[in-house]
Parts: C-alpha cells; sequence; structure tokens
C-alpha cells in the first residue's frame, strides 16, 4: 500500500479537448450495462433495460451502448468516457430509480473525478486583467521624480495629532492671542 | 502690526508650511490639474469609454453572482458551481446577475447590478458530476461519541464563452 493509495489525490479544474467553447461535445462514450437474467440483485437493471434502455441509446446517439449478460453475476455499469477514463460501479440490489440517476450521472459527468479533490474551483488563463495590484497603484506619479528622503513622500500620515503636536498648537495661539491683546 | 503679521506668518508656517508643517499629514496636496466641472468630466469620461468599447481594445471581465457566490470570470474559464442547479449539460446560458464588469482601462461598477443588457455573460454547461467523497468526522474524548458521515456535493462546471459589453454607456437599452 502506497501513499497514492491512502490519501485522496489534487486535481485542478479542467476540460478536455477545450470542451465548450466552440461546440458542447457529450464526453461519455461507451456504457456498458452488465447484468444476470435470474438473479435478484440485477433485478432494478432489468427493469431498468426494459424501460428506458431504448430511449436513453434513441436521446444518446453519440453514446455507444453494450448489454452484456452473464450468468450468475453482480450487475455493474462500465461508463467510458473521451479523455480515457473507465468509471466501474457496481449497482447490486439497486432499484429501477436509483439506476435511472446514477445512468443520468454517468452521461452528464465528464470523466472520472471520484478519486481526486479539486484544489480550485475555478480555472482561468488570464488571472489578471488590469494587471495586479502593487502598492503604486492609484498613486500619485510624482513620487517617481520624486528625490528621496522627502518629508512629503516619508511622513507617517495615518496617526492622529500627538500630545506634543497639540501642545505646540495651543502654544502657538496663546501667544498670537497674547500678540492680539497687546496690540 | 509688523509683529501681528510675523506671528501670523508662523502659525501659517506650523499649519501649511511646504516642508512638513504639522497639518501636512492631514491635508493632501493633490490638486487636479485641471479646474472643470463635475458634469463635462464625466461626460468625457463616458465618451472615453465607450469609444473604448467601440474599439473592442483589451479583454473584457466581469464579476457574476451565480447560486451566492461572486466569481470573477472572462472569455474563456471555468467555474465549478457547487450545488444543486437545474441547468444541464450543453445548454448556453447568460449570467445576468453581473456585479462588476471592466476592460483593461475602465471598470462599470453596478449597484448592486450593472444595468440590464449592457454587459452579456454566456456561458455553456460542460459537466454534470459528483465531487469526491467528502469525510464528516466528529469524535468527542472520552464521552463515547463518535459521528462518520460521507457525502457528494453536485458539481456543475461551466465554460465561459464570452464576456462581451454590448450597449454603450449611458444609453437606451437595444432591446426594448
Amino acid at each position: 500500500m502506497s501513499a497514492n493509495n491512502l490519501f485522496l489525490k489534487s486535481a485542478f479544474v479542467r476540460a478536455p479537448l477545450k470542451n465548450g467553447v466552440g461546440r458542447y461535445v457529450c464526453q461519455l462514450q461507451r456504457i456498458v450495462f452488465k447484468f444476470c437474467k435470474s438473479n435478484g440483485a440485477s433485478r432494478g437493471m432489468r427493469d431498468f433495460i426494459e424501460q428506458d434502455l431504448v430511449d436513453f441509446s434513441k436521446d444518446n446517439p453519440g453514446v455507444v451502448v453494450y448489454l452484456k449478460p452473464r450468468r450468475h453475476r453482480g450487475p455493474v455499469i462500465v461508463g467510458e468516457y473521451l479523455n480515457g477514463d473507465r468509471l466501474w460501479m457496481s449497482v447490486h440490489n439497486k432499484t429501477h430509480e436509483e439506476i435511472v440517476k446514477w445512468v443520468e450521472l454517468f452521461r452528464t459527468q465528464q470523466g472520472n473525478n471520484w478519486n481526486s479533490r479539486l484544489r480550485k474551483y475555478q480555472y482561468t488563463n488570464h488571472p489578471s486583467v488590469q494587471g495586479p495590484w502593487t502598492p503604486f497603484t492609484f498613486k500619485d506619479p510624482e513620487l517617481n521624480t520624486a528625490e528621496l528622503p522627502d518629508v512629503r513622500f516619508g511622513s507617517n500620515n495615518r496617526l492622529p495629532a500627538t500630545a506634543t503636536e497639540q501642545l505646540r498648537l495651543m502654544f502657538e495661539k496663546q501667544k498670537l492671542d497674547e500678540l492680539k491683546t497687546a496690540e | 502690526m509688523a509683529l501681528l503679521r510675523s506671528g501670523l506668518q508662523r502659525v501659517a508656517n506650523i499649519f501649511g508650511g511646504t516642508q512638513g508643517g504639522i497639518l501636512s499629514r492631514f491635508v493632501t496636496s493633490l490638486v487636479p490639474s485641471e479646474n472643470k466641472s463635475v458634469a463635462e468630466t464625466s461626460k468625457e469620461v463616458i465618451a472615453t469609454c465607450n469609444k473604448l468599447i467601440e474599439q473592442n481594445a483589451s479583454r473584457n471581465f466581469a464579476i457574476v453572482h451565480i447560486l451566492g457566490k461572486q466569481w470573477r470570470v472572462t472569455d474563456g474559464d471555468l467555474l465549478v458551481v457547487e450545488g444543486y442547479w437545474p441547468p444541464n449539460i450543453g445548454d448556453q446560458i447568460t449570467l445576468d446577475k453581473v456585479l462588476v464588469a471592466a476592460t483593461k482601462d475602465f471598470s462599470l461598477i453596478g449597484r448592486p447590478l450593472v444595468q440590464p443588457g449592457l454587459v452579456t455573460v454566456t456561458a455553456t454547461i460542460i459537466s454534470k458530476g459528483l465531487s469526491h467523497t467528502r469525510t464528516h468526522f466528529k469524535k468527542k474524548r472520552r464521552k463515547q461519541f463518535m459521528r462518520i458521515n460521507f457525502q457528494r456535493a453536485q458539481q456543475t462546471i461551466l465554460r465561459i464563452n464570452s464576456v462581451e459589453i454590448g450597449n454603450k454607456i449611458n444609453e437606451g437599452r437595444n432591446d426594448v
């Protein structure tokens, strides 16, 4: 047993052959229904084959459908996809409705992603159109030609006035008032 | 009088001296280079944006709202939408809740949505599958409590076909 069996592999979102850019192509290429004609475990599968299989293959002319009866073996669905994935699923004792749902899932998904965790839920070839933000974005271009160090650019303008500055202001104001009264 | 003037000068220096007076950090020295009226400026800006839209100069992107999440999309993107969502494979849909549409040079910001009909985001559903099996494991120590649940979420993969700014800004809709 290796780490590959113990841990879930991770993957990124992708679509085979740029699917959906020009047109959409159904990714399911072949589906095989394996079942037993007599065993009770294949009951749902036999119902599906009797009632829905013809409609399914009519609706999906691009999907090759195989039926594989085999004596005293469990029912199985195998899907093969355009990207080479093969998905095997046992439908032992599954009812007709359940099998309808699973077949729909086989038809609509684009491959076997059951054993990989998606790392990102979005894929883009153009991560930034307007350019990534930098500290200089939307800043005055005056900074480009300024001679540094410069008091204007170097000053910390995020702090409120300190007590010393307030005192100094009060002092200057007081002096000004004194001047006025003197005159 | 002279005394008063010198005193005033000093106060002025303290308050607004060019070399970092006390209040220099509260005052921005950024004065708009041209003193135009606001209406005129906005008209010019809109005209420039309309010209850019006409030229189709750069790639567009938009922020769209799908199933409670906001996505930044541009042409050719793939999105994975989780949860129950009716559209089926092969469907072409337009994403109508556009919060922001932008090109390289300007951004149209909706309040909350960009004016309907202005921006068209079209997408194709390319896959509807299930996620991997997620394990929810809970255990409380020394309390004889343990639960393990497994769940798989429905995942719909979308291909964004185009993000187009169709109309001109501040003009009536084409389709009405």
